[in-house]
């Protein structure tokens, strides 16, 4: 797995745009979707993972239903209208990083 | 593909407890998730127990288990509490409440006008002072009834029930400083202002958490938990 510490400050952003794509997620999807689309490079941890769902959740971003599930309640997370905004913003936040590392760690490609 | 059944759930709600989620919100999202992960497991390993796969599954939240989960619930329900009450708080600054407000100002203002505007302080603080008291032991009276008859905890329950003691402990930590002060303070006009703005909010926030956010609870509760009222 790459360095994890680069990946952290993302986190919020990569389940967001994860969120916006799907109706809704739960949390252990969310794990096994990360890890399907970087092919295993990037493992979000429990331990992280749900925490910023509950920060997100408690700042309004996303809302949560809860569904019964083979013999078990599953919660699902999906964007608010608040959430979906917050999600452009990021985006456009992170696109703007990747830009500026790329122009500081690849000076020729920039030009 | 093997999957788990309604007693090995009932083991993961007991394990969970075992590593220290008290409430129910929280458990119900770990054993979904352990759940997951042991069939995830089955399903490359078939041969393993249930106990086995459910060692495995739990590795994955590393040394700490689920405790750091619990700690960042902790900070992000109780931020959810005092969102409840701004809002509530809101509504005693805004059109027709307002006038209660302004009436409430206006007593504080004329009592702490009199010179014996110091006595009244100190009257004032007693009278919250037992207020907060009964209130407390009534509220955890209440909540343990509560958590005994639907067997169940929710965290922001809790908060709603314990965390106005909470609030009751910060306000009277401060009451000495007051009354050191209060000689200072009720010499001049806007030291009296000041005071009583200070009363008006502090009546408040100890009246919407003692008495308005407790009687809102089953409807604060829904509104939080889909899952409450399944």
């Amino acid at each position: 797995m790459a360095n994890a510490k680069l990946y952290k400050g993302s986190l919020v952003t990569i389940i967001l745009k994860l969120l916006k794509e799907s109706e809704k997620m739960y949390g252990y999807e969310i794990t096994q979707k990360v890890k399907a689309l970087t092919k295993g490079e990037l493992n979000i941890t429990e331990g992280a993972l749900y925490p910023a769902l509950h920060k997100l959740e408690a700042k309004g971003l996303l809302d949560v239903e809860v569904i019964k599930v083979d013999n078990r309640l599953r919660k699902y997370y999906k964007l608010t209208e608040k959430g979906d905004k917050e999600t452009i913003n990021k985006l456009h936040e992170l696109q703007e990083y990747i830009k500026t590392m790329q122009v500081l760690v690849n000076p020729k490609l920039s030009i | 593909m093997k999957k788990l059944t309604k007693e090995h759930i009932e083991d993961l709600y007991a394990f969970t407890i075992k590593h220290y989620v008290e409430h129910y919100d929280l458990q119900t999202e770990m054993v979904d998730h352990m759940a997951n992960g042991i069939e995830a497991i089955w399903e490359k390993y078939p041969a393993l127990s249930y106990l086995e796969a459910r060692k495995k599954a739990f590795k994955k939240f590393g040394i700490f288990g689920f405790m750091e989960i619990v700690a960042e619930r902790q900070k992000a329900m109780q931020k959810r509490y005092y969102k409840y009450l701004l809002k509530e708080l809101r509504i005693w600054f805004k059109l027709p409440k307002i006038i209660v407000s302004i009436t409430l100002f206006w007593v504080f203002y004329t009592a702490f006008s009199l010179i014996i505007s110091s006595y009244l302080l100190i009257t004032f603080f007693a009278l919250i002072g037992i207020w907060t008291l009964y209130k407390s032991i009534q509220l955890h009276r209440q909540f343990r009834r509560r958590k005994e008859k639907s067997n169940k905890k929710w965290l922001l329950e809790e908060i709603i029930f314990k965390q106005s003691t909470g609030m009751g402990i910060i306000f009277f930590s401060q009451i000495f400083n007051i009354i050191n002060f209060s000689d200072k303070l009720f010499t001049s006009h806007y030291g009296i202002i000041s005071v009583s703005i200070v009363a008006v909010i502090l009546t408040m926030v100890i009246y919407i958490s003692f008495e308005l956010l407790p009687k809102k609870s089953e409807v604060l509760l829904n509104e939080t938990y889909p899952e409450y009222s399944l």
